[in-house]
């Protein structure tokens, strides 16, 4: 029964996205526990409606860490509310005494793809390769010039940056 | 550093087969999902014959599905296994047996 779940390390990952952000909760080598993209709507600080939300998966899960990407980095084009949304999921965290670690885009394709440069659905495949059952169905199709982002590609770069923390740990 | 073992693993398990909570709710014989959201969420935990019920809809054992709850009862026998073990005199055979249970092996 223990070989199973075992007591052992959780780690929640949070991606931002346009709608919210997506996140996955990590357990063990390979133990996806859960995994999706939390919402808002309406008009309003969309930020600070997502904070509880964050919180809300801190407290349900009570992570290792939380991971997420450094919005801030050098060279990072994330938009400029997701960037003054990172520091404050780090603050929640905090307060709620959960250690945080920051990965750059950058770092993180190193990690994961070490030959060169890939597209966004490369590296969704990847994650999709390494989780088949949970997410291979929900791997959304590969984007054209003229579509949005797919929302559901949050959970593939929330799941990208807890794969670069078991890699690195 | 670990961290504390989650009551239960239903929404990997339902999300694992594509399930929606609906359905899971509806393979258990109620209408709405609300109540497996409240598992998932550990607001709170099934009865005997839903947990059996879950067992049958995810293929998994009961103690695997719960396995936080399933632990947190198995030390709680072992504690009482324990103090009734200290408890028996040595020489009457449920020494052992209690023996036994707080040692998790076989009897």
């Amino acid at each position: 029964m223990n070989a199973i779940h075992p007591k052992q390390f959780r780690i929640l990952a949070i991606a931002p996205v346009t709608r919210g952000f997506g996140f996955a909760v990590l357990e063990g080598q390979d133990t996806l526990v859960n995994w999706g993209v939390k919402t808002v709507k309406g008009k309003g600080n969309k930020n600070a409606k997502l904070l509880p939300k964050v919180e809300e998966l801190i407290a349900r899960y009570q992570p290792g860490v939380l991971v997420l990407e450094d919005a801030s980095a050098k060279g990072s084009l994330r938009h400029t509310r997701i960037r003054r949304l990172a520091p404050q999921i780090v603050k929640v965290a905090e307060t709620c005494k959960v250690d945080v670690k920051l990965f750059s885009r950058e770092h993180m394709l190193k990690i994961l793809v070490p030959d060169g440069q890939r597209t966004k659905h490369d590296l969704a495949k990847v994650v999709a390769g390494q989780f088949p059952v949970q997410l291979g169905y929900k791997l959304p199709p590969k984007r054209t010039a003229a579509m949005r982002e797919h929302y559901q590609m949050g959970i593939f770069d929330a799941v990208m940056v807890a794969m670069v923390f078991r890699l690195e740990h | 550093m670990t961290s504390p073992q989650l009551s239960n693993y239903l929404v990997s398990n339902r999300k694992r087969l594509a399930l929606s909570q609906k359905e899971v709710a509806l393979l258990l014989g109620n209408t709405g999902g609300a109540k497996v959201s409240r598992y998932e969420r550990f607001d709170r935990e099934p009865s005997l014959e839903t947990a059996l019920a879950l067992e049958v809809i995810f293929q998994r054992s009961a103690s695997e599905l719960f396995s936080g709850l399933y632990q947190k009862v198995e030390q709680e026998v072992i504690e009482r296994a324990k103090a009734l073990a200290s408890r028996t005199d040595r020489g009457n055979p449920k020494r052992q047996i209690f023996t036994n249970i707080a040692n998790k092996s076989l009897n």
